[in-house]
Order: C-alpha cells, then sequence, then structure tokens
C-alpha cells in the first residue's frame, strides 16, 4: 500500500506539465464555450429539429444538465486523450525505466499513478461542470430565464446523478485509456487507437450492429450517463442496470488485462 | 563477495541473441569497465540487471539477490541507462522529486544531489532548456538518489566538457572510497582506464573477458620496432601480417599491436631471416588498442573468458 501511495504522490507532481494542464484547459475551455453557445441559441429563441428536446427540456429540472452535458462528447474524448498520452509517454520518453527502477513492483506503480491520473481527469470534469453550469447561472437572469427549476431539490438531484453516471463514464474511458497505452507503449499510437476506437469504430459497429454494439465499452460507458438524463446521451437499450453491470465488467476487464499485461514486458523504451 | 553475479544469462528479442549465455562476475568495491563494440549487449546486460527485461535463460545474483526479485536489491542500486529522460516540462528539481517520492526518499536527499552535481543554480529551470553535459549531470544525480550500494552507469560522461569528465572521474573514485560498487559503461575507453579496476569485456552477448583490468591489459601489447632499414621493414611487415597483425610506420620504428607473446615470434622468424639483432621494444597496449582488436575480429589472442 505505501508503493501505492508514493506513486500517487509522485504522479501529482508531473501534473504541473502544461500538456496535462492543456488538456484540462481544453476540456474546460471548449465545453463551457460549448454550453454557452447552446444556452444562447435556446435562449435567443432558436427552433429546429435536433433542438426539440433540449427546449423541451430547458425550463424543467432537467434544463442545466441538458444545456451544460453538450459537450459530453468531448470531455470523453479529451480525457481518453489525457490518460492514454500520459501513461504512453512513460514509455516513449523513456522515463518508465527510471521510475520502474525506483519502483520495481509494476502494479503499485501502475496503481497509484492511474489512481492520481483518474483522480485529475474527475476533477477536470468537476472543474468544467461547475464553471459552465456556473456561468449559465449567471446568464440566465439575464435572458429572462428562469433557474428555480434548475435550483430545485429535484434540479439538484438530476445534478448530482448526473455527475455520478459521468464519473463512472469517465472513469471507464479512462481505464481503457490505461489498456491501449500499455498494449501500444506510444503516444501516438495510443492518442490514434484510441479515438479511432470510440470515435470510428464503435461508431460503424453502432450503425452496422446495433444489438451488438450497445455492450460495447464505449457504447455502455455513454449511455449509463445518458439513462440518468436522456438528453444528454443515448440511452441503455438493456436498460441501465445491465449497461452499469457490463460497464463495472468492463473496467475490471481492462485492469486485468493491464495488470496481467505490464509485468510481463520488457521494457525497452 | 561480489556485487553481481551471473550465469548463462540469455536474452533474445526476435531471432537475435541480445545476451548469450552471459557469464560474468563483478566484485563488491570494485569500479568495473563494461566494454564491447555497438550492439554487443551491454545496455540489454544493464537493462536485465535492473529488472526492466526478462531473461529467457540463466540466473543471476544482484547484490545477493536473485534477478527475479528485483524489488529486493533495487532500492540499493542506482542507475543511469542510456541517453537520461526527463520531463522536459519540469525544473530539474521537480523531475528529481518525482523519483524521490517514488522511491520514499526526504527532499532534503534531492537538495544534497543538486549540490553534489553543481545544478543548485538551475535547479527551477525546465529540463527543457538544459544542456547535454547538465541533463548527464542530473542523470547522475538520479542515479544517486538512493545512496546506492550498486551504481549502474551507461555512458555517464556523454556531452560532458573536459572539467565535468574530471569532476564524474573525481565523484567515481569518491564514491569507491565510499564502499560503493560502480559497473561503468562507456566508450570512453582512455577514461575507463584510469578509474577502473575491473574489466567486462562483451562480444556478441558474451563476456571475452571479465577480471582485472591489469590481466587484460597485460595480454596485448604494443611492439616498436626499430627499422631503418627498408628491407627490415618490409621483413618486420611480412612476418606480422602472416601473423594477422598490422603495421603502422612512425619515423623510424614499425608499430604493431598485438598479443604478448608475439615478440617472441617476431624475434624468432628474423632470426630465421638473417636477422639476429633486431631492436624491440615492448610497451603495454592500451585499452582503446585492445578494444579496436576486439572490434576488427583479432579477438582469438584475448584468451578464453577469465572469470574468477
Amino acid at each position: 500500500m505505501t508503493s501505492v501511495v508514493r506513486a500517487f504522490r509522485s504522479e501529482v507532481l508531473k501534473f504541473r506539465r502544461w500538456s496535462v494542464l492543456a488538456g484540462a484547459g481544453a476540456m474546460l475551455g471548449a465545453s463551457t464555450f460549448i454550453a454557452y453557445l447552446t444556452f444562447h441559441q435556446i435562449a435567443s429563441g432558436a427552433t429546429g429539429h435536433e433542438m426539440t428536446g433540449l427546449i423541451a427540456a430547458f425550463h424543467t429540472p432537467e434544463g442545466l444538465v441538458a444545456v451544460i452535458g453538450q459537450a459530453r462528447s468531448l470531455i470523453i474524448a479529451i480525457a481518453l486523450i489525457l490518460v492514454s498520452a500520459n501513461l504512453a509517454a512513460e514509455w516513449t520518453q523513456g522515463t518508465l525505466r527510471n521510475l520502474l527502477v525506483r519502483q520495481p513492483n509494476r502494479l503499485a506503480w501502475l496503481a497509484g499513478k492511474m489512481l492520481a491520473v483518474v483522480l485529475f481527469v474527475l476533477l477536470s470534469m468537476l472543474l468544467t461542470l461547475a464553471a459552465s453550469s456556473t456561468l449559465i447561472l449567471i446568464l440566465a437572469p439575464g435572458q429572462g430565464v428562469q433557474t428555480t427549476a434548475w435550483t430545485s431539490a429535484e434540479g439538484l438531484r438530476v445534478f448530482a446523478e448526473f455527475l455520478v453516471n459521468e464519473a463512472l463514464c469517465l472513469i471507464g474511458v479512462s481505464t481503457l485509456g490505461m489498456l491501449i497505452a500499455v498494449l501500444t507503449r506510444s503516444v501516438a499510437s495510443a492518442v490514434g487507437i484510441g479515438l479511432a476506437y470510440i470515435l470510428v469504430f464503435e461508431g460503424i459497429i453502432a450503425v452496422v450492429a446495433p444489438q451488438v454494439s450497445q455492450w460495447f465499452p464505449g457504447r455502455v460507458f455513454n449511455t449509463i450517463v445518458g439513462a440518468a438524463v436522456p438528453l444528454v446521451g443515448p440511452t441503455p437499450a438493456q436498460g441501465y442496470p445491465a449497461a452499469l453491470l457490463t460497464g463495472v465488467l468492463w473496467i475490471v476487464g481492462f485492469v486485468v488485462v493491464s495488470a496481467l499485461a505490464l509485468p510481463r514486458q520488457d521494457i525497452k523504451a | 563477495m561480489n556485487a553481481i553475479e551471473a550465469r548463462g544469462l540469455s536474452k533474445r528479442f526476435g531471432k537475435r541473441a541480445a545476451v548469450d549465455g552471459l557469464t560474468m562476475s563483478i566484485p563488491a568495491g570494485s569500479i568495473t569497465g563494461f566494454i564491447g563494440p555497438n550492439g554487443a549487449g551491454k545496455t540489454t546486460t544493464l537493462r536485465l540487471l535492473l529488472g526492466l527485461v526478462r531473461p529467457d535463460s540463466g540466473t543471476a545474483f544482484v547484490l545477493g539477490s536473485p534477478l527475479t526479485q528485483p524489488s529486493r536489491y533495487l532500492p540499493r542500486v542506482g542507475a543511469l541507462v542510456e541517453a537520461p529522460a526527463f520531463y522536459p516540462s519540469l525544473s530539474g528539481r521537480t523531475n528529481l522529486e518525482v523519483l524521490a517520492r517514488l522511491g520514499g526518499y526526504p527532499g532534503s536527499r534531492v537538495d544534497e544531489l543538486l549540490e553534489t552535481v553543481d545544478l543548485a543554480d538551475r535547479a527551477r529551470d525546465r529540463v527543457g532548456t538544459y544542456s547535454l553535459g547538465m541533463k548527464q549531470r542530473l542523470g547522475v544525480a538520479i542515479a544517486l538518489l538512493p545512496d546506492p550500494e550498486l551504481l549502474i552507469l551507461d555512458e555517464p560522461a556523454n556531452g560532458l566538457d573536459p572539467l565535468g569528465i574530471i569532476e564524474i572521474r573525481g565523484l567515481l573514485r569518491r564514491l569507491r572510497e565510499a564502499g560503493k560498487t560502480i559497473l561503468l559503461s562507456s566508450h570512453l575507453l582512455g577514461e575507463l582506464e584510469q578509474v577502473t579496476d575491473w574489466l567486462v569485456m562483451l562480444h556478441e552477448g558474451k563476456a571475452l573477458f571479465c577480471g582485472p583490468a591489469r590481466d587484460l591489459l597485460a595480454l596485448r601489447v604494443e611492439l616498436v620496432i626499430e627499422a631503418r632499414d627498408p628491407a627490415r621493414r618490409e621483413l618486420v611487415t611480412r612476418i606480422a601480417n602472416a601473423s594477422g597483425y598490422a603495421c603502422t610506420q612512425d619515423d623510424d620504428a614499425l608499430r604493431i599491436s598485438c598479443a604478448a607473446g608475439f615478440a617472441q615470434i617476431l624475434n624468432r622468424q628474423a632470426g630465421e631471416a638473417g636477422v639476429t639483432d633486431l631492436a624491440i621494444q615492448v610497451k603495454d597496449a592500451s585499452l582503446e588498442q585492445l578494444f579496436l582488436a576486439l572490434v576488427k575480429g583479432d579477438v582469438h589472442d584475448l584468451g578464453r573468458p577469465r572469470i574468477p
């Protein structure tokens, strides 16, 4: 346990890197901007088929989450890049050999590092959603938008449910990023394969074989959030409990495969 | 007592044997030079000793613990393998702190080491702005972090200016005096010759020699033959070439880097050819000459691996 704590504390120091901070900044900036655009469109009376659901939910307790949740795909993509690039960079930069000489227990090192990285991703997400929410809540009165439903007990419950499921989603995406980084051992490959898998491969499978794709990890992690607030993502066809269980199984699977692969690897970087 | 003991250690990458049945021992408290041409298996051997790659066969013990249990000996080992790797956007101090926290060493050790390698003034600057020599010194600081019993250094003088090289040499000697064992891989053979008391010469993954440096140097000599007369020069050159040695002419003398026993052969064959007063001066060969003999394939006279 001491080894894991040491690895965690060591990893925290690396968050000062501009590349890590830039990732968190991009998540915060772009997501807040998307939330602002969505809010501005609805508040200024924009209409359109794709906006119908959002407009209908705007004045309900789900309204705020529906607006700030429009950037979820971006948050997922940035989280995947952050985790996979951060981990794979240890191979690409050659820093892994320094780390494993100081901490030969590879699993303890991976556990400590991933705890820190996932925590960073979750804090970035929390900060992003807090910033988006605050901005929308500040702008709303000026546009004549009532926020009473958003800040009601029901509104806060929806927000909390959304947060918990979004956190689960990002934990799942992070473990997927970890597995890809451990297997590819290169920043370019890890980021490329990760994004191609989530954005392209699963997208194609969803069109070709939707019954199969609903069990795929990217889809499962995404739908558990949609189950809480349908306006921010697809809902799970298999139902929330089944999707949640599948998501947890995927997470366990990614962790187990990573834990089996890393100790068997020759570190040649 | 040996700090490192390897028996038949092998590692293959695909079809290529990077380390091929390596047997060697390195006494505790020595500075051991680890030499061999590129691709001889030096770096793979160091990675095996550090638990970074797993052997296909063979056994090894580092500081008395088996290679299969690196967590038992690595806390007492410091290493700088290949070009030092850092996080370029972090400061030198933070790079060192990352590893200090990971290994559980106090922050005061970081300050101490930055002073030791003369980087205290630039400690807060980003490593990306460091010169190669400064990065090398930071790498040495990382290796010294655990106050190691065994220090493994791969090309520590790479990129250092002459003053930096002298400082490293002094540091190594101080560490040996403090009872540390140092395994030093370097292509600066002149430097190695000055500091090492033990040598391991690697070729194609095998140890061609493992023993006291003076024993290896005694295996090969440089003959200086006074030969103003062109006929004598031709005779000596012919005898040397027939034995597989090249001659170089230096003013009125011929120089031959060869096995220690060749002086007698030359003298005898020259006598048989009617030259009985050949003036042969025998000088100790340098490590560089030995290394050149190795890479040219003239390794037959280095003798069989000497494993104490």
